[in-house]
């Protein structure tokens, strides 16, 4: 290699040549030897040059951010590269790589199972709870009535809050540097509602005089809020549908603040190219946040116990009205079937029901058909004015009041007769007889079928009264002593009869008829059965009697024996003496041969 | 997409917002004008192969009953000037907002539209008048918002404007 000068191409150097050489480069060396060293050394560090790791290694942080800083030419001469390294060392040493990621790898994996298998669930719990239950059913209703969809109207209903757009906002100018949405959110002219946010926090700031970093916080309008997070830079500004948290504002801010410290360059420099800000969507995706309404455990046992409550006390009001309306309808039965009671107007009065109308002093008490029928005494009352009713029970109640029957006797009313069955005193029926027709709504009396019992037993006193004889030995007048007991029962009978007739009012006769047999002459006989009759007589007569009056009547031969015919049995049972009772108009007594005695 | 705020600017009655419609159907109401006192439109156009998102502050005319905010203007990249040829006043009033322009945000290209072309024979507006703005602006031009004359051509000057600032 050429190193010390030039030589020319053409000619070959000759002797003269070569010494004049030799010579000038004795004189360069005198000259300029040490320059020509330094020369020669930085020719030869030229000519070996090494990179020297060391000083590279200290520009190499710097120089890397410069060239990033103007285009992205390094990172597209080191992706390949480093996809390259990666791939080497994955196929060369997987264990290095696996060591290295595995803590953050099992994380993410972990996370992400849990998420998908979280949202899986919650999405099979949601589908089976909205679409079977009630309110599913509700909502499939709502969805169908307003012809929005299903998925909308669950969200609606189930929505805490959800984040639906996100805008990044230039401070200055108001442009908008990005904007993310939400799924299933459409939005349009953003450029236009950014510059609409902008001018309305400016109108309100010189509106109210505000300094440049105050501004509105937040927009309501119906369900939807806008919150405005301000920022030296830019604002971030977020629409949220429903009630968001407070802590939503620390993610907004902590957002804001990230963006401004990634970006300040850019938002300081922005002329309108909002490319670099495309970089800020992970960041603004984050604010995309949602919750939804929790169903809570608890809820549906509180709801449970008040919707069983409610039946209970549903329940019991249905139970109480339909017993009320039983009472009510009983109560009116009543009243209406009562005799004596003419409802006239049932009126509400003073927060009562009261009845008007007409009740016999007989009638039931009102009262007490409120007790029978079990209705409040303190929701009716009753007004009547005081009447006699002329109906057949209320004549029959009238009468058994007046005439107080006993138990024995049976009162009924046909029109306006009474009728009268079964048995009773003779006092009784003579009160009867005088009172009854004195009753309002009587006018006769049937006592055809009510039986005298004091009449009967003065009936049955006189007939075994006559079936009593006192039998007498032959010729004698005397009473034989077998025949006391006889009388005494007889003198019994009399006293009863006495006193049964004085009951009744009566004053009969009793004969006491002497009889003789036919044997003997008639004078004989008659005498005798004379004698006979007033022995007998006075001993029946030894005590008084109110009203029986007695006779002895000597009745000479039984005429039931004829003479010459009896034997002497027969003979001896017309020795006797008989009694008969008569009254007056009633029994024809013989008068012929009567004698009166006491 | 680089995206730039122009400000719509001009007196009362000027044809701003009418200008604004001819070139697009916005989202918002024209109460927002007369409330707020600004309605933002956006528009997508392509400039020597270049797109832009034109984001169009559409300003209340300013009057004696409100008066534009010096706010809204802040980092406005153009503004389009906008006079009534029919009325000469208007042309004070765009030379009053051509100033607030310039204090509150610099020199920012924009255009000068003399708007309502369609009844040209009622102007009383004449080019000289207009001369000291003309001088600034990057464009004048007779537009009707009415017919459409000039109008997307206008926007479109603005921004090849803009995007070579």
């Amino acid at each position: 290699m050429e190193r010390t000068g030039r030589s020319s191409p053409t000619h070959p150097p000759s002797e003269y040549d070569k010494g004049e050489s030799e010579d000038f480069s004795a004189l360069r060396r005198l000259l300029l030897s040490p320059e020509q060293v330094q020369l020669d050394r930085l020719r030869q560090r030229l000519d070996t040059f090494v990179v020297d790791a060391q000083e590279v290694s200290r520009v190499l942080p710097d120089a890397i951010r410069l060239r990033a800083r103007q285009d992205n030419r390094l990172l597209a001469s080191m992706l390949p590269i480093t996809q390259e390294a990666l791939a080497l060392s994955i196929k060369q040493s997987p264990q290095i790589i696996s060591d290295s990621i595995a803590p953050i790898l099992g994380s993410a994996v972990r996370k992400a199972i849990s998420r998908a298998m979280r949202e899986m669930l919650q999405s099979l719990n949601q589908t089976l709870e909205y679409s079977m239950s009630w309110q599913g059913l509700q909502w499939r209703w709502e969805a169908w009535k307003t012809g929005r969809p299903f998925v909308e109207v669950v969200l609606l209903h189930t929505l805490r809050f959800r984040v639906e757009q996100v805008f990044l906002i230039h401070k200055q100018t108001g442009l908008l540097l990005n904007h993310v949405m939400a799924e299933g959110i459409s939005s349009q002219g953003e450029a236009a509602i950014s510059g609409m946010l902008t001018a309305i926090q400016d109108f309100v700031r010189d509106s109210f005089q505000q300094g440049q970093d105050e501004g509105l916080e937040s927009l309501r309008i119906g369900d939807l809020t806008v919150w405005i997070e301000q920022g030296a830079k830019a604002i971030l500004a977020t629409v949220i549908r429903g009630t968001p948290p407070v802590k939503l504002r620390d993610v907004l801010q902590n957002t804001l603040e990230s963006i401004h410290t990634q970006y300040s360059d850019s938002l300081q420099n922005f002329q309108g190219d909002g490319a670099v800000f495309l970089e800020t969507r992970p960041h603004l995706e984050d604010c995309l946040q949602a919750q939804f309404v929790r169903k809570q455990k608890g809820v549906p046992v509180v709801f449970g116990a008040l919707s069983a409550l409610l039946l209970v006390l549903l329940g019991w009001w249905a139970f109480q009205a339909s017993v009320n309306h039983q009472q009510w309808t009983e109560l009116l039965k009543r009243i209406g079937a009562e005799p004596g009671i003419v409802v006239t107007t049932i009126q509400e009065e003073g927060g009562k029901t009261v009845f008007h109308g007409l009740r016999d002093p007989l009638a039931v008490d009102p009262d007490r058909l409120l007790e029978e029928v079990g209705y409040s005494p303190h929701a009716v009352g009753f007004h009547f004015e005081p009447f006699i009713a002329l109906t057949p029970e209320m004549i029959r109640k009238r009468a058994v009041t007046g005439l107080q029957p006993p138990e024995s006797v049976e009162v009924s009313v046909e029109g306006s007769r009474i009728i009268l069955k079964g048995k009773s005193s003779h006092a009784w029926i003579s009160k009867v007889e005088q009172s009854a027709l004195t009753i309002p709504g009587i006018s006769e009396i049937s006592l055809e079928r009510l039986i005298d019992t004091d009449l009967k037993q003065f009936e049955a006193l006189q007939v075994e009264l006559e079936e009593h004889a006192i039998f007498f030995l032959t010729g004698q007048g005397r009473v034989p002593n077998r025949e006391l007991v006889k009388i005494q029962r007889v003198k019994s009978i009399l006293q009863e009869l006495d006193r049964k007739a004085m009951q009744l009012g009566r004053q009969p006769f009793i004969y006491v008829m002497g009889y003789s047999s036919p044997v003997g002459s008639h004078p004989i006989n008659l005498s005798l059965s004379e004698r006979r009759a007033n022995t007998v007589l006075e001993i029946i007569s030894e005590n008084p009697f109110h009203v029986l009056k007695l006779s002895a009547v000597g009745k000479g031969v039984d005429p039931e024996v004829a003479p010459g015919s009896g034997k002497g049995q027969v003979y001896s049972a017309s020795r006797r003496v008989s009694f008969k009772v008569v009254e007056p108009g009633i029994t024809q007594l013989r008068k012929a041969g009567a004698r009166t005695g006491s | 997409m680089i995206q730039k705020k122009i400000c719509m600017l001009g007196g009362f009655a000027v044809g701003k917002t009418s200008l604004v419609k001819r070139l697009i159907s916005g989202i918002f109401s024209e109460k927002y004008l007369t409330t707020v006192g600004v309605k933002i439109d956006q528009k997508s156009m392509s400039v020597r192969g270049q797109d832009i998102l034109l984001v169009l502050w559409d300003l209340y005319g300013d009057d004696d009953f409100q008066k534009v905010r010096a706010s809204y203007l802040q980092g406005a990249s153009g503004y389009i000037l906008v006079i009534d040829g029919t009325r000469k006043e208007t042309v004070d009033v765009a030379c009053r907002l051509h100033e607030l322009a310039m204090k509150t945000i610099g020199p920012v290209p924009f255009v000068l539209l003399l708007n309502k072309h369609d009844l040209v024979d009622e102007w009383v507006v004449e080019c000289p008048v207009v001369s000291d703005l003309s001088d600034q602006a990057c464009l004048v031009s007779m537009v009707s918002a009415k017919t459409g004359e000039g109008v997307e051509a206008a926007f479109s000057a603005l921004s090849e404007a803009m995007l070579k600032s």
